[in-house]
């Protein structure tokens, strides 16, 4: 996508995501646009200067020259960062979400191409299952002890330590968005291993699952939300944490052929076989603060 | 309570209708001349010829006219001993159907040369020629009052327009923008005439449907004897390069439609009109209040969790929007705008973005 002209008037570029022009064309009474969100992704704070020599005037002069690009018609590819509405103007600290690297399946994933690795199927579980935090995909039930953590809250401790001081209710996200590419696989249940239900897949097979607080209890583990939660990731007030398992998709399970068309060959574990792999990404956005982290993946298929 | 989303009301969102018109200047070089008629495209089935802006081969090329001619059965000019005689009553009555309609008991009713169809008179149907522009030309519809085209009506034309040391005649749809027809199933039409001072019934040369897109012409452009006869040509001897044809009367009869229609286009020294887009919107007002968006979420906003914009807790949070984004009630994003540079939003101020989808 080209820039767009900044050298007059601001002007404003409106297009159709594909998604709407799916919806449109559908003719069922989906299209109906009913909120607005507003996003800032071309911006990078770290050029907001507080200690220019010229004063607070201008502070923001390198951001506000920001070249913004046209409009992008993927769905999932823009307002990927939310402009947030919070009554308080006084907050200095906001919440993040990380990934929880010392517990769960996301420890010591490191070692492993930097992913998460998803064991489609029996032949390639019995291959490699052997003491590694990989997820095993025809028998996730076995994975619901140490499922993948995602933790909310404050990273500092500069208002309080976590294990003392509650985040403000304010801040707490009580509704993730999950989203996953469909073909691939699905998010499951981190007690019951079972599949969950998308609350919808758009054009490009991004199935999106909305996993709130207060029905989906069980992707939040019992004792460990709030100040209860270990504070081995934020050392500051904590909110909620999010337990999720990810399964792989029929196709990957019974065929080889996604892994042709999309994926690729590589070598895997300590005998150094070659397996088939499929790289993605799996997005979780905080419904509520905004905030987002990706979650690499890589399906793994042998041989 | 942090919140991403804000609901629009219904006070926030309003619908307009804007026509915008393009000027179309279609010149003679183009239809004939400059490409040599490798934009003229020709079938087997011989009913009618296309004509693009390039040659017809290359996927740069649009396609802009259709030309084909044809006349009643009931023509002074229809005999079987005529070229392609069931072919162009055919055609005939297949523009009379779609253009003006079937009488009471089912029958094709003619083209009406001052529109007055129930009242009687004079008919268009000795010889007449069609003027078919594409879509991408006239679009929702011809702009009233905007057509004007100019015919060689003399002389023998050369492979390269213009010619311009012949005789020309040009007719409009003068005083359209004000008083125009709706008896056609077709939509509103109006009547070509040769002068813009005085339109009268005897300068009618034809018909102009603006929704269809479709320009009817009588033979009687080439006329030199009575309006609304055949035709025939005023001076010179050939209607087009190579076809041997004293009158129009005579090609009309003796040619065949592909002949006929390469004689018109050849004859045709310029088009002119104007075409309308009928833009149909909706604006949502997307008001951002002193209170709300003034914190972001994107990953450069916080160090460790701290806001990089503020020192303290007493400076305001500033965010900074280039993005406004549409929503469904299930959170799809449905359209998307883009500021042209990043507008600052915080306490103290409020914004207002006008988003605007045309449909």
């Amino acid at each position: 996508m080209a820039f767009l002209d900044n050298s007059g008037d601001i002007i404003l570029d409106a297009v159709l995501t594909d998604t709407g022009r799916m919806r449109l064309a559908k003719g069922d009474g989906s299209f109906k646009i009913a909120k607005f969100a507003l996003g800032d992704d071309e911006i990078n704070y770290e050029l907001f200067d507080k200690n220019h020599p010229s004063g607070s005037a201008y502070y923001d002069t390198e951001i506000l020259q920001t070249p913004v690009l046209e409009a992008f018609t993927n769905n999932t590819s823009v307002l990927k960062s939310k402009l947030l509405s919070i009554s308080r103007t006084n907050l200095l600290y906001l919440p993040v979400m990380l990934k929880n690297t010392l517990s769960g399946k996301l420890k010591n994933t490191g070692g492993d191409c930097n992913s998460l690795i998803v064991l489609v199927d029996k032949t390639t579980r019995d291959q490699f299952e052997t003491n590694r935090p990989y997820l095993r995909g025809d028998t996730l039930r076995d994975d619901t002890a140490d499922p993948i953590l995602i933790d909310q809250g404050i990273a500092n401790n500069a208002i309080g330590n976590g294990d003392d001081v509650a985040l403000d209710a304010d801040l707490v996200e009580t509704q993730y968005i999950i989203e996953i590419d469909n073909r691939l696989g699905f998010l499951a249940d981190p007690t019951t291993a079972t599949a969950a239900t998308p609350s919808f897949v758009d054009d490009d097979n991004i199935a999106s699952y909305y996993i709130s607080t207060t029905t989906n209890t069980n992707f939040f583990p019992t004792g460990q939300q709030g100040t209860a939660m270990s504070g081995d990731m934020l050392a500051g007030p904590r909110g909620s944490r999010l337990a999720l398992l990810i399964g792989p998709s029929t196709n990957l399970a019974t065929s080889t052929y996604l892994f042709t068309q999309l994926g690729s060959t590589s070598t895997f574990g300590a005998a150094a076989d070659t397996v088939r792999h499929i790289d993605t990404t799996i997005r979780i956005t905080g419904a509520t603060t905004g905030y987002r982290v990706d979650l690499p993946i890589r399906f793994i298929k042998y041989p | 309570m942090a919140t991403t989303f804000k609901t629009l009301t219904a006070n926030d969102v309003t619908n307009t209708r804007t026509l915008l018109h393009e000027a179309i200047p279609l010149t003679g070089t183009i239809v004939s001349g400059t490409y040599t008629d490798q934009n003229v495209k020709t079938y087997t089935h011989g009913m009618f010829e296309s004509t693009f802006d390039y040659p017809y081969l290359s996927s740069s090329a649009n396609h802009i006219i259709d030309i084909t001619a044809g006349y009643s059965s009931t023509s002074v000019v229809s005999s079987s001993a005529a070229v392609q005689n069931s072919k162009k009553i055919n055609i005939y009555n297949q523009m009379a159907s779609v253009l003006v309609g079937h009488d009471v008991t089912g029958g094709i009713q003619q083209f009406d040369r001052d529109g007055d169809i129930a009242g009687g008179g004079t008919k268009i149907e000795d010889a007449v020629f069609f003027v078919n522009f594409s879509r991408l030309l006239a679009k929702d519809e011809i702009k009233k009052g905007s057509f004007t085209t100019t015919f060689l009506t003399g002389g023998t034309p050369s492979t390269v327009q213009p010619n311009a040391n012949h005789s020309a005649l040009t007719i409009g749809d003068y005083g359209a923008a004000t008083s125009y027809l709706v008896n056609s199933p077709a939509g509103e039409y109006a009547i070509l005439y040769t002068s813009s001072a005085t339109p009268n019934a005897n300068s009618g040369r034809g018909l102009l449907y603006y929704q269809a897109g479709v320009a009817v012409f009588s033979g009687s452009v080439f006329e030199s004897g009575a309006v609304g006869g055949a035709g025939g040509v005023l001076e010179g001897t050939q209607m087009g390069p190579g076809f041997a044809s004293a009158s129009f009367q005579n090609l009309m009869t003796g040619s065949t439609i592909e002949i006929l229609a390469a004689s018109i286009r050849n004859r045709i020294q310029d088009i002119s009109f104007n075409n309308t887009v009928e833009l149909n919107s909706t604006i949502y007002f997307c008001r951002a209040n002193n209170n709300e968006f003034n914190y972001s979420s994107n990953p450069t906003y916080l160090n460790s969790s701290e806001i990089r914009v503020k020192n303290t807790t007493s400076d305001n949070p500033v965010a900074y929007i280039t993005t406004v984004g549409l929503y469904s009630s299930d959170n799809e994003l449905l359209a998307v705008a883009k500021l042209s540079e990043p507008l600052k939003k915080d306490p103290n101020t409020e914004l207002t973005i006008r988003v605007r989808l045309d449909y």
